[in-house]
């Protein structure tokens, strides 16, 4: 057997091992994700209707649909085939797996989108998820409840009580960073405004303030987008990056 | 606070106890499958690395490098998750807070998600109108969100990898530039619409993005990038702590 087919024959295998149960543990993963509210809702003897879920569902779907696909779309390039169905099970792409498979290959010397980089990543994730996962068993899973027993009630309250403008402060500022985008930041922060005052003086509003607000911002940044840097369709990088090798 | 031992008696879909669901033993079980299934899959790709690597001309030394150089370089990151996690403790339960926060899904977007979903049923996170049966409808919108990402990943890899050009002419910088904003904008009306109920949701708000905002500034001129990975997790901490000390004024 010559070189050639024998290394051909190596990295099919691998191609087809990692994509089949790639495939196989994200189907897994998304059943046991799936299963937890569907005892809830099924079997638990609570009161919620599907109409209510899927009235939820929409309202989700108008703000983060378009970023469903957009995202694998993205790292597509960059983490290669084998490594998708990993970096979304785990998740922390951008600011874990990322990072892991780059620092990877710079050790051993490896350029990214070569098969041996390829080969790098998926060991660096691999080794990533070990940390990631061994982390959050111990210290959520089974520290967790005894660090918040720990806690004082009334500063438990404060917790429930206000986390979501404590996350969304800090969350909206990192968004705007890592966006690098301050045409859409303003743009999102006039419409933000006004929808929140709509709603104060129109509860009923308050349903689809959200996917008001982010439709808007969308359109409104896509009509007002800076067209000297953006809109060549020769900006896509996906061409250039995509990982060398065999294609199954 | 009380975390009762044997909880799936205790389900009322008035009730505010969301403990009392959000531990039961089966979302137990299933943030558990969701741990061995990552493990499985883990060891499966370890295999197939090492099977392969022979043959391209990689050392199994530096297939070991590259697992230990992944594993260090994970450490900073999963603990700022964790920081996070145990933070949102209270809110969802543990097994949600592993499998949305933890694994999957991110802070921003699973309480995001949450939020979105309590306000379709006219209730808020964490106030008095967060029921068991909110929770339930929160859990649920979470899971489907986090669900449509896994669709998404499983029908465009294998199309990607045949090099599907119709999909290859979408133009990501473009398509960036809508979902950029969308995300922003979603973040943004969440968090603003909270302004409006009191005084301290404009403490916690405007404390948190301050701190977000210093803790930028600061990693840019001393260019420490790992000031970026904790800096969400210090400033949820942080702001959290500014927040309680105004309830007590």
């Amino acid at each position: 057997m010559s070189k050639a087919t024998e290394l051909h024959e190596a990295l099919g295998a691998f191609d087809k091992t990692t994509s089949r149960w790639g495939r196989i543990t994200m189907i897994m993963g998304l059943f046991f994700s799936l299963a937890a509210p569907g005892y809830l809702v099924f079997f638990a003897g609570l009161d919620i209707e599907v109409a209510g879920i899927l009235t939820a569902f929409g309202a989700l779907a108008a703000v983060f649909g378009v970023i469903w696909i957009v995202e694998p779309l993205t790292y597509f390039p960059i983490l290669g085939a084998s490594s998708m169905y990993q970096a979304f099970m785990i998740g922390n792409i951008s600011n874990k797996l990322l990072p892991a498979a780059m620092i990877a290959q710079a050790t051993i010397g490896v350029k990214p989108g070569t098969r041996k980089g390829e080969l790098a990543s998926v060991a660096a994730i691999c080794g990533a998820a070990t940390v990631h996962l061994a982390s959050l068993f111990i210290f959520v899973g089974l520290l967790g409840t005894w660090l918040v027993s720990v806690i004082p009630v009334d500063m438990i309250q404060t917790v429930q009580f206000y986390i979501l403008p404590t996350v969304m402060g800090a969350v909206v500022v990192q968004a705007i960073v890592s966006q690098k985008a301050p045409r859409s930041a303003v743009i999102a922060l006039v419409v933000a405004v006004v929808v929140v005052f709509i709603v104060q003086l129109y509860k009923p509003f308050g349903l689809f303030s959200t996917a008001v607000a982010v439709i808007s911002t969308a359109a409104l940044a896509w009509v007002l987008r800076d067209r000297k840097t953006l809109g060549t369709p020769e900006d896509t990088t996906a061409e250039s990056e995509l990982p060398e090798g065999p294609v199954y | 606070m009380n975390f009762p031992a044997a909880l799936p008696a205790a389900a009322d879909s008035n009730s505010t106890d969301i403990l009392a669901v959000a531990n039961s033993p089966v979302l137990w079980a299933c943030a558990i499958g969701v741990f061995l299934v990552i493990v499985v899959q883990s060891v499966i790709y370890m295999k197939a690395a090492r099977l392969a690597a022979p043959h391209i001309g990689m050392s199994q030394a530096e297939l070991k490098t590259s697992f230990r150089a992944g594993a260090i370089s994970a450490l900073g990151p999963s603990l700022a998750v964790v920081m996070v996690a145990v933070a949102l403790l209270t809110v969802f339960g543990t097994p949600a807070v592993l499998v949305r926060i933890g694994l999957i899904g991110s802070v921003s977007y699973e309480t995001a998600a949450a939020a979105i979903a309590a306000n379709s049923a006219g209730a808020e996170l964490g106030g008095p109108t967060y029921t068991q049966a909110v929770f339930g409808l929160a859990l649920a919108a979470m899971s489907l969100g986090g669900a449509m990402w896994m669709i998404a990943t499983l029908i465009l890899t294998p199309l990607l990898k045949k090099g599907d050009s119709a999909l290859r002419k979408v133009n990501p910088a473009i398509m960036m530039v809508v979902s950029g904003a969308a995300m922003v904008a979603a973040f943004m009306v969440l968090g603003i619409g909270e302004l409006p109920k009191s005084w301290i949701h404009v403490v916690a708000f405007v404390s948190s993005a301050a701190i977000m905002t210093g803790l930028m500034v600061i990693a840019k001129r001393v260019n420490r990038p790992w000031i970026k990975e904790w800096a969400l997790g210090i400033a949820i901490i942080l702001s959290l702590a500014i927040t309680y000390a105004a309830t007590r004024l």
